[in-house]
């Protein structure tokens, strides 16, 4: 079993790592497509599973407005927040297949289809549009902290306070962060504490004050504590240094050997929409990625430091790599997998 | 601070096209908060691909105008119609609906009017004297176990308001809590009593929770009365409340103010919490505790004198730290994000005059409740002369939009049409909506912050106590329970037979 788990992973990580971050270029070449059959010939709907002020949200709106601007065609974001993604999806399965309605979504499609396979499979009930964000983690700490400074002084500080150290992130059963801590924890053999935040604001308040000792975030989510200094990445869970974080060790320098799980956001149409009207979708949704609106944004989110485009076949292998890896997860952590 | 502010409101009032969007927002926001089924949130929504348009400065400023009339203007409704504009208005019906059938309408809005007027320049003058210190010291000591304590504080007098008994109002409070559980656990993502519907994985939303126990509620009320022939249309009172009148709740206004802003400056928790522990506040210290919920005029004013103290303590966190406190200072991130900025301590040094104008607007704008918030009130309260048979529909239908446009599902109509008949059935035998509601809002919070709280100090009580701000709150809630009990069980010993 130990062997299969192995595999899985390490063709996660084949599919997590096809292309570095190099210069971009657009990788659709079609600068216009012919709308088929007059379709769309109103506003599309994109349905959101989360609020409007978190990442979700954003992305969903830097990709709705590249994609108006392309083709002219306005989208509504409509926010089904709740659930750890679940409302959405409900609604979004529910809504007729007829191209008009577009989801958002996030890794948590896969994680919940891994743990419960009646709920949609993101690569089979659903047709991926374009995966346009791709990001890792790291932990980080208060730059101004003086009883750790760096990955190897936490763990020994660590393992000196007895499990009783603290660590913030969204560890909801079988997410995609207590799974990676879990990975951690064993891999160092040290014990701690996570405290689940759902809101980003609580999170990175609890590090800020001290009320935590580290925190588990990606990057582009705590971009401004990076910058304004408060906080400094010591770990990146990534097989790779990203230029912008070279001087912060990996996990496998640091003797952790996982393949990480990657935090990914795309937008995907039903299965059974008509075919026509999903080539024009692909097509609009992967060259609206190509905007420069959405380059821009995808920028300030440090999501070009490493390669955040998946295609249609792209994201589906990236899901299909995931899933597995997470269900291998899950049976080792004792969780009821469906 | 003074030189700053000056130049603030120069440059605010130095450029014509500033001046109209000051001035759209300050009405925008009366406007759609007094709305209902729709809020200051919508609005927000609605103009966010638009302000990519404006300066910076000037996006920044519309939102931040946009939170504090907006905040105000649900009281409008929630007096005049029990319909709350917003969660943070739910505890300014609680009063201000029995003033309005009582023929004090006026009162009860003028006294809004000011009092939230009060409330939210003193906060924006605090804000800008110590903005940088005040939010490092609420992050460095309030953490999840000091918000559970004071939730805990706030509950401990929940049972005092609304019910015809005191045993009636715990009741009212404990099933609240229990609505309150429903949806998934907020530190395992467990989900409990969804009965299968993936829609209330998500729990039961504040919104269609209130307009059902508020409005439907009420219309069924009235609707039982106009078809047993006892229907009275409430009087249109529209005299506002003396300056004299107003001073003897001083000590009211100033405990709100201190409420609502330590409750708003906490991240994530913003002006919801402020409005109801400012009413429990009330409560607590009140020598007349059975009028709460009864139309007492010092619960409209605590309520809204909190809430709107709670909008310029949010900017603090925000502006600060980049921590935003509620659902509209998270749009203003975005805000923020749109013009190339990030709210945090950068912003001070990086655009000061942005920050001195928007301070400028959120003094001017409270300010501003007071003037147009005068005339706004003067014309809705017109409304209260339609006859209930086309009133009770309009309202009924602008609750239903306003449950159905949060989240989009018919689930929140129906469970605002649940709530209301349920409503109805326990107004009826005495239990009290105002303590179900604290329940609700007051459960969800709490809940998560004792369950972050427990984590972070490894399920033992004895460090969770050794936090000096947790313990002595959970200690002063202890005592509040305690002597209600005590209260409680001497009522009964004094109609039994044998005393």
């Amino acid at each position: 079993m130990k062997h299969s788990f192995k595999v899985a992973f390490l063709a996660a990580g084949l599919v997590a790592m096809a292309g570095s971050a190099n210069a971009f270029e657009c990788k659709v070449k079609e600068a216009s497509m012919s709308k088929p059959g007059g379709f769309p010939d109103r506003a599309l709907t994109m349905i959101v599973p989360y609020g409007p002020a978190g990442g979700s949200g954003q992305v969903a709106a830097a990709m709705a407005e590249a994609v108006t601007s392309l083709t002219g065609v306005s989208i509504n974001r409509d926010h089904k927040s709740g659930g750890s993604g679940t409302v959405g999806m409900t609604a979004y399965m529910a809504a007729p297949a007829d191209g008009y309605s577009v989801l958002e979504h996030i890794d948590d499609a896969s994680s919940a289809h891994a743990l419960d396979s009646s709920r949609p499979n993101p690569a089979t009930d659903l047709i991926p549009l374009v995966t346009s964000q791709v990001t890792f983690s790291q932990i980080y700490i208060r730059t101004n902290e003086t009883r750790y400074t760096d990955w190897k002084s936490f763990v020994a500080w660590v393992k000196a306070q007895n499990g009783k150290a603290t660590i913030a992130n969204v560890s909801k059963e079988g997410s995609m962060e207590r799974v990676t801590m879990k990975f951690i924890t064993d891999s160092t053999g040290m014990s701690i504490q996570q405290i689940s935040f759902d809101k980003g604001a609580p999170r990175y308040g609890a590090l800020l004050g001290g009320q935590v000792d580290a925190l588990y975030e990606q990057p582009g989510d705590v971009r401004k504590f990076l910058d304004s200094g408060d906080f400094k990445p010591i770990l990146t869970i990534f097989n790779d240094r990203p230029g912008v974080f070279a001087d912060v060790p990996t996990h496998r320098e640091m003797g952790m050997d996982f393949e990480p799980l990657l935090r990914f956001r795309g937008f995907y149409v039903h299965k059974d929409a008509p075919k026509d009207r999903v080539e024009w979708l692909k097509w609009a949704f992967q060259r609206g990625y190509c905007e420069d609106s959405y380059q821009k944004f995808n920028e300030s989110k440090f999501m070009t430091v490493i390669d955040s485009y998946r295609d249609t076949e792209g994201s589906i292998a990236l899901i299909n790599a995931t899933i597995p890896q997470y269900r291998e997860v899950y049976k080792q952590m004792g969780l009821d997998v469906k | 601070m003074l030189e700053n502010f000056i130049a603030g409101s120069a440059a605010l009032f130095g450029d014509p096209f500033t001046i109209a969007i000051f001035v759209f927002g300050v009405i925008g926001g009366m406007l759609f908060g007094a709305i209902p089924g729709v809020s200051m949130l919508t609005l927000a929504a609605i103009l966010l691909p638009f302000t990519s348009d404006l300066d910076p400065a000037q996006g920044v400023m519309l939102f931040a105008v946009i939170y504090c009339t907006g905040t105000y203007g649900g009281a409008i409704t929630a007096i005049l119609f029990n319909i709350p504009g917003a969660p943070e208005n739910a505890p300014t019906a609680f009063d201000g609906y029995p003033m309005t059938k009582q023929g004090r309408a006026g009162k009860a809005v003028g006294a809004a009017v000011l009092c939230s007027a009060i409330g939210g320049i003193s906060s924006a003058l605090v804000m800008m004297a110590a903005t940088e210190p005040l939010a490092k010291w609420a992050i460095r000591n309030i953490g999840p176990p000091e918000i559970f304590a004071l939730v805990f504080f706030g509950l401990a007098v929940a049972s005092s308001v609304g019910g015809r008994t005191i045993w009636k109002g715990w009741l009212s409070v404990l099933l609240g809590l229990m609505v309150a559980t429903i949806g998934q656990d907020p530190v395992g993502g467990i989900e409990r009593y969804n009965f299968g519907f993936a829609d209330l994985a998500a729990g039961i939303a504040f919104v269609p929770a209130i307009l059902g126990f508020f409005a439907v509620s009420e219309i069924f009320v009235q609707a039982e009365k106009k078809v047993t022939g006892k229907y009275d249309a409430p009087p249109v009172g529209m005299s506002f409340p003396t300056i004299l009148e107003l001073w003897r709740y001083k000590i009211a206004v100033l405990r709100s103010i201190l409420v609502g802003f330590f409750c708003g400056i906490l991240p994530g928790i913003g002006a919801t919490l402020a409005a109801f522990m400012g009413y429990g506040e009330a409560v607590r210290w009140s020598k007349d505790k059975k009028s709460f919920g009864k139309g007492n005029l010092e619960g409209v004013i605590s309520s809204e004198t909190a809430n709107n103290a709670a909008t310029g303590a949010a900017m603090i966190p925000l502006l600060a730290l980049g921590l935003p406190g509620g659902a509209l200072t998270a749009m203003m991130v975005a805000v923020f994000q749109m013009h190339d900025l990030e709210p945090g301590p950068l912003v001070f040094y990086n655009s000061p005059d942005l920050i001195w104008i928007v301070f400028a607007a959120m003094f001017y704008a409270n300010l501003s409740i007071l003037i147009i918030g005068v005339m706004e009130t003067k014309t809705i309260m017109y409304l209260l002369k339609v006859p209930f048979q086309f009133l009770a529909p309009m309202i009924l239908l602008l609750a239903s939009i306003g449950s159905y446009i949060g989240r989009g599902l018919v689930l929140d109509v129906v469970v605002m049409f649940v709530a209301g008949i349920l409503g109805f059935l326990l107004r009826r035998s005495g239990y009290s909506i105002p303590g179900i509601v604290l329940g609700i809002i007051l459960g969800k919070i709490g809940e998560q912050n004792f369950a972050q709280g427990m984590q972070m100090v490894h399920y033992d009580l004895v460090t969770y106590f050794s936090r000096p701000i947790c313990s002595l709150l959970i200690l002063a809630g202890v005592l509040t329970l305690g002597f209600s009990i005590y209260q409680a069980i001497q009522g009964i010993k004094q109609k039994s037979p044998a005393s």
